[in-house]
């Protein structure tokens, strides 16, 4: 925590460079197992961080829909229905779409984009793991 | 009455929703038996208008009134012809005036020989080359598999330019799977489907309208309901989705309350995604695709550019199809149409360009002769 608080110090400091955004660590890799997720600071913002398949995602923790805490909701699958599955439900991508606990919007991890309505999405951040540690910046992920 | 042709300049008027009489004697020559004798009974029987028991029960329950206006049928396509003629109407698609009851009609026999009866009927009798009247197959939704087969029949049939859905009573609604057949079977005659409802009282969804105790609360609901829990039944199935050429016309039920159903309809597929997954896109974009509004009975708002502007949220002079509903008691005159402010091209759309494309009208002769001088 107390280097997260340096880093966004370090951040109202510095020149800003959009070359090269302030990494925040947010916590040990070992602490996002696949599947996992959590809601950490990431200076002034609440970002979800998501280990998807071993991958790990970070979204900013605001739902455009209502601005609810959409990180804060469940991670599911993808129902569809189309004359791909010849018009019969089918369950796909599971652990791969984040649900707002306020209205269940459907977001896709990956992207970040809205199930419903698709022109909808969420800001995603750029996230890597260095040395075991995992790191958030702001701006486009 | 006088001639009033709002079509001065050449533009054509397509009335996409005028009524005959269908009198149960008119149709009995042409039922099969044994229910031709039920139709010849009912033709002995005294009759008053949309309220046959037996053939169009209108579960009446309030007093008749000193006053109003008079009840207007229309008997022959000649009659038909003339009056049109008087509105200043090119082409009329003809739907019933007691059938609009049909689908509340429970024995499935019955139903099914009385479908077949008015479909020989309408085609034998009122649609004839040059006369500018067209007919809507009666679907049957007591009976889908037969009235499939039915619509495939009367497909290619001139004069049958879509196909009608009893909408008034209908149980299930009309986006119930049990309905696929006949709504795959319009599809593939390239036919729109009308849905139509009338004012009744019944114990169908959304018809259970007993508590009113006059024909204004009856009357204000009935028609609007009828089309909202029909679009969302629709909706609901994918019906848009699973017939993408399927073009749906909702008529009589005026135009306001589209909108607000295409932005319900949105906000709950944001929340509903998962138990509605074939809609890919927004509910409202199938609306503004594939379906129609008929403008009768209009609303009438004191200030008309209020009109126009609810109109444009489903698309506007681009889904929206004329519609007088004559000779009905609340029919609309083309001219009301001349007091909302639209630009020429979307008044021209509207009164019946629209309509020559859906229903894949000729251009009316009069206006094809211009043409012609004008070359």
């Amino acid at each position: 925590m107390s280097n997260n608080q340096e880093a966004a110090e370090a951040e109202t400091r510095a020149p800003r460079s959009a070359r090269t955004p302030v990494e925040y660590p947010v916590g040990r890799a070992s602490e996002f197992p696949p599947g996992a997720h959590k809601i950490v600071q990431v200076g002034t913002q609440e970002v979800g961080v998501f280990n998807v398949n071993g991958d790990f995602h970070a979204l900013i923790n605001v739902c455009p829909h209502q601005y609810g805490p959409v990180c804060a909701g469940p991670v599911g699958g993808e129902m569809s229905c189309n004359a791909k599955t010849d018009w019969k439900f089918h369950w796909s991508r599971d652990g791969e779409i984040l649900i707002c606990p306020w209205h269940g919007l459907e977001f896709d991890l990956i992207t970040g984009h809205c199930l419903a309505p698709k022109e909808m999405r969420l800001r995603k951040c750029k996230v890597k793991v260095v040395d075991g540690e995992v790191r958030v910046s702001l701006g486009s992920g | 009455m006088q001639t009033s042709r709002v079509a001065s300049d050449g533009m054509v008027v397509v009335d996409c929703d005028i009524h005959l009489n269908d009198l149960p004697q008119y149709l009995a020559p042409y039922c099969e038996m044994p229910w031709r004798k039920s139709l010849e009974q009912l033709g002995r029987t005294p009759q008053r208008y949309l309220d046959i028991p037996g053939y169009s029960p209108s579960f009446g329950q309030t007093p008749p009134l000193p006053g109003g206006h008079p009840v207007r049928s229309v008997d022959t396509p000649q009659a038909m012809r003339d009056e049109l003629d008087t509105l200043g109407v090119d082409y009329g698609i003809v739907l019933p005036d007691h059938l609009l009851l049909f689908a509340t009609l429970s024995n499935i026999e019955y139903a099914t020989a009385l479908s077949r009866a008015y479909n020989r009927w309408l085609v034998a009798e009122w649609l004839r080359e040059g006369n500018g009247l067209y007919g809507a197959v009666m679907a049957c939704p007591q009976n889908p598999d037969d009235s499939a087969k039915e619509i495939e029949r009367y497909a290619g049939v001139p004069g049958i330019v879509a196909v009608y859905l009893p909408t008034a009573g209908v149980d299930p609604l009309w986006g119930h799977r049990r309905y696929d057949r006949i709504l795959a079977a319009a599809e593939a005659a390239e036919l729109p489907v009308m849905l139509h409802s009338v004012t009744v009282t019944s114990p169908a969804f959304p018809t259970q309208l007993n508590q009113f105790e006059n024909q204004f609360g009856r009357q204000v609901l009935g028609h609007p309901f009828a089309m909202m829990a029909n679009l969302v039944s629709m909706m609901h199935t994918g019906v848009p989705v699973r017939y993408p050429k399927l073009n749906i016309v909702f008529t009589e039920a005026g135009v306001g309350w589209a909108p607000f159903m295409m932005w319900r309809m949105d906000r709950y597929h944001q929340e509903y995604r998962r138990s509605v997954p074939f809609l890919e896109e927004r509910p409202s974009d199938y609306v503004k695709r594939q379906m129609w509004f008929a403008t009768q009975p209009l609303e009438e708002p004191v200030n008309a550019k209020h009109l126009v502007e609810t109109m444009e949220h489903y698309g506007g002079a681009d889904r929206t199809l004329f519609a007088s509903d004559w000779p009905h008691h609340d029919f609309d005159h083309p001219r009301g149409l001349a007091r909302l402010p639209l630009t020429q091209e979307q008044r021209r759309k509207i009164m019946g360009e629209n309509a020559l494309s859906l229903f894949k009208l000729p251009k009316p002769e009069r206006l094809a002769k211009k043409e012609k001088q004008l070359v």
